[in-house]
């Protein structure tokens, strides 16, 4: 996989082979879980999280995965070089790809990366999901410097 | 209710991170109506930039109070970041779990 700035201010992901463009894929099926719920879980119960924001974070959060795989998917079958994020889909993206790597953790507890010792990872599944989180990073790290600007 | 008024602008009030722009209403408590505070969780899967970046664009504060917040998160596991009224906070909350961060609100002791 290679990942270039674009002329507009973008970023595009240029999968190098059939396997790249599965793990951009994976983004999408990575954060597919209860993630909303977590957060319902932080309220105590006079907030009404459940009934009124949980709901809603649901339904941001289902929007960020769908417009992340229809990019790819689009960008598969008819052929393109790879997959460009603008820079008003940033956020979308980046929001995306955190979901799938808060959900990877809480499956995985990788905890910190600076204390993983990924040569002792030796279950084919965890260690497949370290990579992928790791790479989800980086593409995060990317659109943070070159494309998200200062906050 | 503050936060049933931002859910229902929320489609036409979203900002960068999914979240309305609140610049200015940080220091906007008085000391006697600051029961609740907001209080940021440490996690190993945000990014310390991109919670800095969170932090000034739902509390407008500068870049420079915004890493101190993400320190003291990351260092000590919680930070407050605003404290005030509950309806308030529970807006503030809701824009830091629609930027995915743990966020709580408590009462002050």
């Amino acid at each position: 996989m290679t990942i270039a700035p674009t002329l507009s201010g973008g970023l595009r992901l240029i999968p190098e082979e059939e396997q790249d463009w599965s793990v951009l894929l994976e983004i999408a099926d990575d954060g597919e879980g209860n993630l909303e719920a977590r957060f319902g879980n932080l309220m105590d119960e006079d907030s009404m999280w459940e009934e009124i924001v949980v709901p809603e974070l649901k339904v941001d959060f289902s929007a960020q995965r769908k417009e992340v795989r229809k990019a790819v998917l689009e960008a598969r079958e008819q052929g393109r070089e790879g997959v460009t994020i603008e820079r008003e889909q940033a956020d979308l993206w980046y929001g995306a790809l955190n979901q799938a790597r808060l959900l990877l953790e809480e499956r995985f507890r990788f905890g910190p990366s600076e204390f993983v010792e990924v040569e002792k990872i030796k279950d084919a599944v965890m260690r497949s999901a370290y990579f992928r989180n790791e790479f989800y990073s980086q593409v995060q790290s990317l659109l943070l410097e070159y494309v998200m600007g200062d906050g | 209710m503050l936060l049933k008024q931002w859910l229902r602008s929320k489609n036409k009030t979203m900002n960068a991170v999914g979240a309305p722009v609140k610049k200015g209403q940080f220091k906007s408590s008085s000391k006697t109506d600051k029961p609740w505070q907001v209080v940021v969780l440490d996690d190993p899967v945000n990014l310390m930039e991109y919670v800095s970046r969170v932090l000034v664009q739902i509390f407008g504060i500068s870049k420079g109070r915004a890493n101190e917040l993400m320190l003291a998160v990351h260092e000590k596991g919680r930070a407050t970041v605003w404290s005030g009224s509950r309806e308030k906070g529970e807006m503030y909350v809701s824009q830091l779990h629609t930027a995915q961060l743990n966020a709580t609100l408590e009462k002050v002791e």
